[in-house]
């Protein structure tokens, strides 16, 4: 969660829904310091008609005790909304306590206090709160906020708990304590800044749980019923039966004014939560169009000895952010031959991975294609939608991604991972499907029992070779590796690019591969291209780049290799 | 510098010397077969069982923080109507005719507890606490059950429907539609929900569960008698809770999406059918399950209030009328009963958890 100055710096009142929240809340706030100035009647006078209809002395009319209403409405939101802030805010301050001081503290004071939060989580609130507030009748408020607060104290706590745990073992605590720095300077210093927003959006539900609480207490006449606050207003046309005498006004203004209250605290809560979790951000930042695009350059069907498998011309990728669309590959034109291994290498951030992603069609919003074309076999991939594009996928070319340790659905056991990107297209006989999953374990060298296993239960070695085996199910033409073995230890690595360098030659298949190892590419690649800020800075054979990069860049690159002898 | 292929491979470790012993990435070997979870049944068998006792214990504590004696209240409200014995019963419940320690005073409760011995109403004095749950639990159920069963299904539908399609305008209006609808008090929507249908369009009966005179017992006229009365306020406490599962379900549904097995699934040209069915909703809704027990709670509390305002007969009801009359073991046994109901009903979820998420089956997660 993002500390106070990011919660200043990120655009939270731009969203409609914080200003939403926080214009009914200031309104509701305002109507009730205002109360005095804005309606002469007290709202316990008893010195009107009985249950008066609406006019414009008496805009909501009168009880059935000849109380004025509209001065009910109006006062009632000063104790309503001194229930909701102080019980959210002690509520509040139990959860960061007890949440905190099991995450910092760890051990049993941790097992204990989970138990206690499991306790009051699947208690249920209301009725513990009936019970305890009719134990604790009458005396004004105060014993109501105090109930109120105790019983809705326990999800936040676990949230934060959570949340502090994380933190806690992130360096810069970790260092903090290593330094010899108190429990209270790290609890408070170093912890505690790094979840104000999430403490936040935790004292607006808080305060949700408590305008409601008191509202349900007041209505069945526990707590004490002779303060006026919306649920006290509701109780009593409940019980003088406003509804029977037509008086709807009496029970729907508190009723609104409690569901606009606790919607402004819904509202707030949730953006805040938004802020800490940009995936939940509404709305998607807007993109042109792929305008202009330049006519591709058509390929002559009789040289099909020059034709390429997968042609990118001029390809143009962009991301749409705040400050306008950030270009990430530039003017791109690469070709890759049927059967070829061509290697992709650059620093991390030159645009590989998003290249990758736009030519396989994977480029999520905010990423956008602008401008250029990729054709893969003479069939325009970028021309392609819908049902079109989902037949062309997995049988011409697959993927296999960078980060392949969280790319199986972990519900799923591995064999229906497989199975499915067959059945997919077109191979239902489970005879088949078992064969070829058999002998697709078989190729990278996975025993066939862990088809029946569940990714979870698989090393990382071994997802990324389940991966491969579905990537080779098809046979597909093409294969896009998107640094298939970063995450590996050296060892896998080794044998996997062994198998991988095996298999493609066996079989045909033209191999598109990302590292930002170079040594890695020189070794393995027919041709290698090296990409440079969003363009392609060289392309030429693995052995020619090698002996005479050409483009400073890429020199600096070679040199950056370790050298076999000598000092290092 | 030359290089060598094959002597130097990525971060500079000699390869040569690797190919000497040969790795099986297969070891070691994992047992497969998918067997209970044992620890974690124990687990949340120890934590029903100790948030039973907490709820028991709160019982029996809380009477006995207040100041001045609940009986001597009672005895002032019931003045000259309580029969001797009620008085009795009454001030052993309370721990007043001195028969021990606080601490054996506490056992002998929790011994009560246990043969099921929740003492006697006393607002319908002489009827045992428990006859009297016993006639409202069947409604109570009733009512929780088919309403959490369908704002679950159909909450979780439209969170899906929200959360898949978000960017779109109907997608994207659920969720503040969501918001308010879980910010409404739910008696206050029960109330005017009467109101309207009720008492103004008399469509449907003003409260109870079945006419005075429904006829034979499950019989055609018995059934649609109970199905008029428990419309309204099915339909208020559906329209309440519905909108807590369309946000939970939405953010998993966010959170899903962006993960990397749903970029390789669409990789995969899978059917989006597919997708949504396999890869989306089996994960997104896992963490729903485990916020069930939380939402519950909830439910249960709406519950409460609804039955309240349609006169419904189940638990709610008869708390509230404890509450009105004072009828301290009543109400005692209701809070012990519904902690009951909500943790029975907490630990099927985790069962079922058990059965949809391998992770939790082998104690991983």
């Amino acid at each position: 969660m993002s500390g106070i100055r990011s919660l200043l710096r990120q655009p939270f009142f731009s969203q409609p829904r914080a200003l939403t929240g926080g214009g009914i809340l200031l309104t509701l706030l305002l109507l009730g310091l205002l109360a005095p100035v804005i309606t002469r009647y007290d709202p316990t006078s008893l010195e009107f008609g009985a249950f008066m209809p609406l006019s414009g002395a008496h805009p909501l009319g009168t009880t059935a005790i000849g109380q004025d209403i509209f001065a009910q409405l109006l006062y009632g939101a000063r104790l309503t909304l001194l229930v909701g802030a102080v019980a959210g805010l002690i509520a509040t301050t139990l959860s960061v306590a007890l949440g905190l001081s099991a995450a910092y503290f760890g051990g049993w004071i941790d097992e204990a206090i989970n138990a206690l939060i499991n306790v009051f989580l699947v208690l249920p609130g209301l009725p513990l709160v009936i019970i305890a507030s009719a134990f604790l009748r009458g005396g004004g408020v105060w014993p109501v906020i105090i109930v109120i607060s105790f019983t809705g104290w326990a999800w936040g706590a676990r949230v934060l708990r959570s949340q502090a745990m994380a933190l806690r073992e992130r360096d810069f605590v970790q260092a903090a304590v290593a330094s010899g720095e108190g429990a209270g300077r790290v609890v408070f210093m170093e912890i505690l800044p790094n979840m104000l927003g999430l403490i936040a959006a935790n004292f607006f539900g808080a305060a949700l749980y408590a305008v409601l609480s008191e509202a349900g207490l007041s209505f069945i006449g526990v707590g004490d019923v002779s303060l006026v606050t919306w649920g006290t207003m509701l109780y009593w046309a409940q019980a003088k039966g406003a509804l029977l005498q037509g008086a709807w006004w009496w029970v729907a203004a508190p009723g609104l004014g409690i569901a606009l209250l606790g919607t402004a605290f819904a509202f707030l809560n949730f953006s805040i939560d938004q802020l800490g979790n940009p995936r939940l951000a509404r709305g998607r930042a807007t993109l042109p169009a792929r305008v202009q695009r330049p006519p591709s350059t058509p390929i002559d069907p009789q040289d099909s000895a020059a034709q390429p498998l997968l042609a990118v011309r001029d390809l143009d990728v962009g991301y749409a952010s705040a400050g306008g669309v950030v270009r990430a590959v530039r003017q791109v034109s690469l070709d890759v031959a049927p059967g070829e291994f061509l290697g992709l290498a650059g620093e991390s951030g030159c645009g590989k991975s998003t290249l990758a992603f736009a030519v396989t069609r994977l480029l999520a919003p905010p990423g956008a294609v602008l401008g250029g074309s990729v054709q893969l076999m003479g069939q325009d991939l970028l021309a392609l939608s819908g049902e079109a594009l989902r037949q062309v996928r997995w049988r011409d070319f697959s993927v296999v991604f960078q980060a392949s340790m969280n790319v199986l659905n972990p519900v799923l056991k591995v064999r229906e991972q497989v199975y499915d990107a067959m059945q997919a297209h077109g191979v239902t006989d489970p005879k088949r499907l078992d064969a070829r999953a058999r002998e697709l374990f078989g190729l990278v060298g996975v025993r066939e029992q862990y088809l029946d296993a569940y990714p979870h239960q698989l090393s990382g070695g071994m997802k990324q070779r389940v991966v491969i085996a579905t990537a080779l199910a098809l046979e597909p033409r093409l294969i896009v590796m998107d640094e298939p073995t970063t995450a590996l230890d050296v060892v896998v690595q080794r044998q996997i690019l062994q198998e991988i360098a095996q298999i493609r030659t066996r079989l045909g298949i033209a191999v598109v591969f990302i590292t930002h190892d170079l040594s890695l590419l020189v070794e393995m690649s027919d041709r290698v291209a090296i990409m440079y800020a969003g363009q392609v800075v060289e392309q030429a054979p693995a052995h020619q780049l090698y002996a005479h990069p050409k483009h400073p860049y890429t020199q600096q690159l070679m040199n950056a290799f370790p050298p076999m002898t000598g000092p290092r | 510098m030359e290089l060598t292929k094959g002597c130097y491979f990525g971060r500079g470790v000699r390869t040569n010397a690797l190919k000497s012993f040969k790795l099986s990435v297969n070891d070691p070997l994992i047992p497969l077969a998918s067997e209970v979870n044992v620890p974690y049944l124990l687990r949340k068998v120890a934590i029903l069982l100790f948030t039973l006792w907490v709820a028991a214990t709160l019982n029996f504590i809380l009477p006995r923080l207040v100041p001045g004696d609940p009986v001597s209240v009672m005895l002032a409200k019931y003045q000259g109507r309580l029969d001797p014995s009620a008085v009795d019963a009454l001030k052993i419940a309370y721990g007043l005719n001195d028969l021990g320690t606080p601490v054996s005073e506490y056992f002998g409760y929790l011994g009560r507890l246990l043969r099921g011995d929740f003492g006697r109403s006393i607002s319908l004095f002489p009827t045992p606490v428990l006859d009297v749950i016993g006639t409202a639990l069947p409604y109570t159920l009733g009512l929780v059950g088919v309403t959490t069963v369908v704002s679950f299904v159909l909450g979780s539908a439209l969170g899906l429907y929200s959360g898949w399609k978000r960017g779109g305008a109907l997608a994207d209006a659920l969720t503040p539609v969501a918001l308010f609808l879980s910010s409404m008090p739910y008696f206050w929507f029960a109330l005017l929900t009467l109101y309207i249908f009720a008492f103004k369009l008399r469509w449907f009966p003003l409260g109870g569960a079945l006419d005075p005179f429904p006829g034979d017992a499950f019989s055609a006229g018995w059934w649609s008698s109970l199905l008029r009365h428990f419309t309204l306020p099915f339909l208020t406490i559906l329209v309440t809770s519905l909108g807590g599962w369309l946000i939970t379900m939405r953010n998993n549904v966010v959170s899903v999406a962006s993960e990397d097995y749903l970029a390789f699934a669409r990789a995969k040209g899978l059917t989006e059918r597919r997708i949504v069915s396999r890869y989306v909703l089996r994960n997104a809704l896992l963490p729903s399950f485990t916020s069930f027990g939380m939402a519950l709670g909830f439910v249960i509390s709406g519950q409460i209030l609804t039955e309240i305002v349609f006169s419904y007969p189940g638990l709610g009801f008869y708390l509230f009328q404890s509450v009105v009359g004072l009828d301290y073991p009543l109400m005692q046994g209701i809070f012990f009963f519904i902690a009951l109901t909500v943790l029975v009903a907490n630990f099927a979820v985790d069962l079922l958890n058990l059965l949809l998420d391998p992770r939790v089956r082998e104690g991983r997660a």
